[in-house]
């Protein structure tokens, strides 16, 4: 079995990301990871091959020619091989056209099961891994907590409202990843030298004959509103003044 | 010329930092404070299991071969974080003193161990006067009387030390020859144990500046936070001096360490070059902890303050293998070309 997972590139989570003044995101020394839903893909991808229940992991990666690192980093892990989708730093990627950039890997690489984030943690969308469903007519189970490939099938356990699902999908499938689906391994040094030796190849939008034209884009940014500071309340009843009167938030 | 650190090197760096950022936070550190041993429950495993701890060791024996150029980002992250863990004696100098001692069935199965983490090596050098986690490693390294022996933990007589850094815990070590394995003695010994002496200060100097940059960060997140007359303690002039003081004094002694690091890569200028670079750590980051300790107030001063796990293990890896002046006498005495320096530390 062929497993294709997406590695993308995204702004360290841990870091704080600053307005530049004139809307947009001050992106000068910021470090980038790899995503985190990402990664546990790249990690279920992994134990899927060291189960002997895949024969070859491929990365995928759209992004400027810096995602090289975090597709290197999903090799150290244990993928095999990379393909990045090159775009220019000054092009606008929706969903859609990443889903339809992914896509065209699907057709060149045909794999049994792909492997998504549920969500980037830099936009949060939670578009690309279904958007990828309707344009490949594979089946699809969201959210997974829990994966067994087993006689064809994808078996995706769900966390859903409540308690869970699971749900039954033929392969070729897509699935994507939420937290709980497993414990993402460190690269280990051996891991990092080996990756460096791995083929990654990079493709354009127009070896996949995909045109990028976002039909969404962000025109700004903005921070919330500052808290207004707390005021001491003198007794029960002035409390409940305040919460009728000014918060209004009861009656 | 390329005045950077490769690829894979930052590579290396980020993996590290990525696994300490996420199993080694403080809290870990404070845990080892309180531990029997002062070391952490599993992050020995983990560092196995990434390949640190056998960096230096020959890839016939499980290791990577990599030279102090391609490691001194991994000790300066350890030191960001604090460690708890043996990985200066054990990594940084054990290793690499087995690496250049003559094959043996002894060493080679010592330094296969070392690299899986199935055993851990600490180091008695005549240097120093006391042996780090000598209770919970399962190998001694020493140096005794020009020669190098191995003793298994079972052979040592330990003392416990005090110690101002509760999770880097100190032993005075006896153990009979007779039950040590000889290593490498004589003048095969010599030089090995002169490049561990170098190892030792090159990687404690590293350690260092990762100490300093976590205090500093720690010292800039309080300034920030902290108000006073209405205002954020940073603001103020007074406190941005001092926090930038220690800044500039660390981001100078950087590049000095990996300096360093060249050197002993190349074999070139080592002893001026390790003595700048564990003078200059020294300095700065005995500067971070005395800023930043200011900049916390009365707060610093208490254990509880997270600063306390990073100051200390500063204070007293500031004074192991030469405190500053001694190495900028040794420096004095290279430049000067007047004999070695006095090999009492």
């Amino acid at each position: 079995m062929k497993v294709l997972v997406t590695a993308k590139r995204v702004v360290d989570p841990d870091v704080k990301v600053k307005l530049d003044g004139s809307g947009n995101l001050d992106l000068s020394n910021v470090e980038y990871k790899l995503n985190p839903f990402d990664e546990y893909g790249v990690e279920e991808a992994v134990k899927l091959k060291e189960a002997g229940k895949a024969d070859e992991v491929i990365v995928v990666s759209v992004g400027t020619s810096d995602s090289q690192k975090e597709i290197r980093t999903a090799l150290a892990m244990g993928a095999d091989r990379g393909i990045l989708v090159e775009v220019d730093e000054d092009e606008d990627l929706d969903p859609l056209t990443i889903a339809k950039l992914i896509n065209g890997v699907v057709q060149r690489e045909e794999p049994q099961l792909i492997l998504l984030g549920k969500l980037a943690v830099d936009a949060e969308n939670n578009q690309v891994g279904q958007m990828l469903g309707a344009l490949t007519g594979f089946g699809q189970g969201t959210f997974a907590y829990r994966l067994d490939i087993e006689d064809g099938y994808a078996i995706v356990g769900r966390e859903v409202d409540g308690g869970t699902a699971d749900v039954k999908v033929a392969l070729p499938a897509i699935v994507t990843a939420d937290l709980r689906l497993n414990e993402p391994r460190y690269a280990s040094l051996p891991g990092i030298m080996k990756a460096k030796k791995k083929p990654l190849d990079v493709l354009t939008p127009d070896d996949l004959d995909v045109e990028v034209d976002a039909q969404v884009r962000v025109v700004g940014y903005e921070l919330p509103p500052e808290r207004a500071a707390g005021v001491i309340v003198a007794d029960v009843d002035e409390l409940i003044e305040k919460l009728r009167n000014e918060a209004k938030v009861i009656g | 010329m390329r005045f950077a650190f490769t690829d894979d090197q930052l590579l290396f760096r980020d993996a590290v930092r990525d696994m300490l950022k996420k199993e080694c936070p403080p809290g870990v550190v404070r845990a080892a404070w309180e531990s029997d041993n002062g070391r952490s429950a599993k992050l020995w495993s983990q560092l196995a299991e990434m390949g640190v701890l056998g960096a230096a060791a020959p890839e016939s024996m499980g290791g990577l071969e990599m030279a102090p150029l391609d490691t001194v980002l991994l000790f300066e992250e350890f030191g960001r974080a604090a460690l708890p863990e043996p990985v200066l004696e054990h990594m940084g100098v054990a290793v690499p003193i087995l690496t250049a001692c003559p094959p043996s069935p002894a060493r080679d199965a010592v330094l296969r161990d070392a690299c899986t983490g199935a055993a851990t090596l600490t180091v008695a050098l005549s240097a120093t006067p006391h042996v780090l986690y000598a209770d919970s490693a399962t190998h001694l390294i020493a140096e005794r009387d020009g020669a190098i022996y191995l003793v298994a933990a079972g052979a040592l007589g330990l003392t416990p030390q005090q110690s101002v850094d509760r999770s880097r815990r100190l032993f005075t070590v006896t153990f009979d020859i007779g039950e040590a394995t000889v290593l490498a003695e004589g003048e095969d010994a010599a030089p090995i144990l002169a490049a561990a002496f170098e190892h030792a200060t090159l990687y404690s100097s590293a350690i260092l500046t990762g100490l300093a940059s976590t205090m500093i960060d720690m010292g800039v997140e309080y300034a920030s936070t902290r108000k006073q007359f209405g205002k954020a303690i940073g603001t103020f002039q007074a406190v941005q001096h001092k926090l930038a003081d220690a800044f500039l004094a660390n981001q100078f002694a950087r590049p000095v360490v990996y300096k360093g690091a060249y050197a002993l890569t190349h074999d070139t200028d080592v002893h001026t070059s390790v003595s700048m670079a564990k003078a200059y750590a020294s300095d700065a980051a005995i500067a971070a902890s005395e800023s930043v300790l200011q900049t916390h107030g009365a707060i610093g001063y208490t254990t509880e303050c997270d600063l306390h796990l990073f100051m200390k293990r500063a204070w007293a890896l500031a004074r192991a293998f030469g405190n500053s002046k001694w190495h900028r006498n040794r420096i004095g005495h290279h430049v000067l070309d007047d004999g070695p320096a006095d090999a009492r530390l």
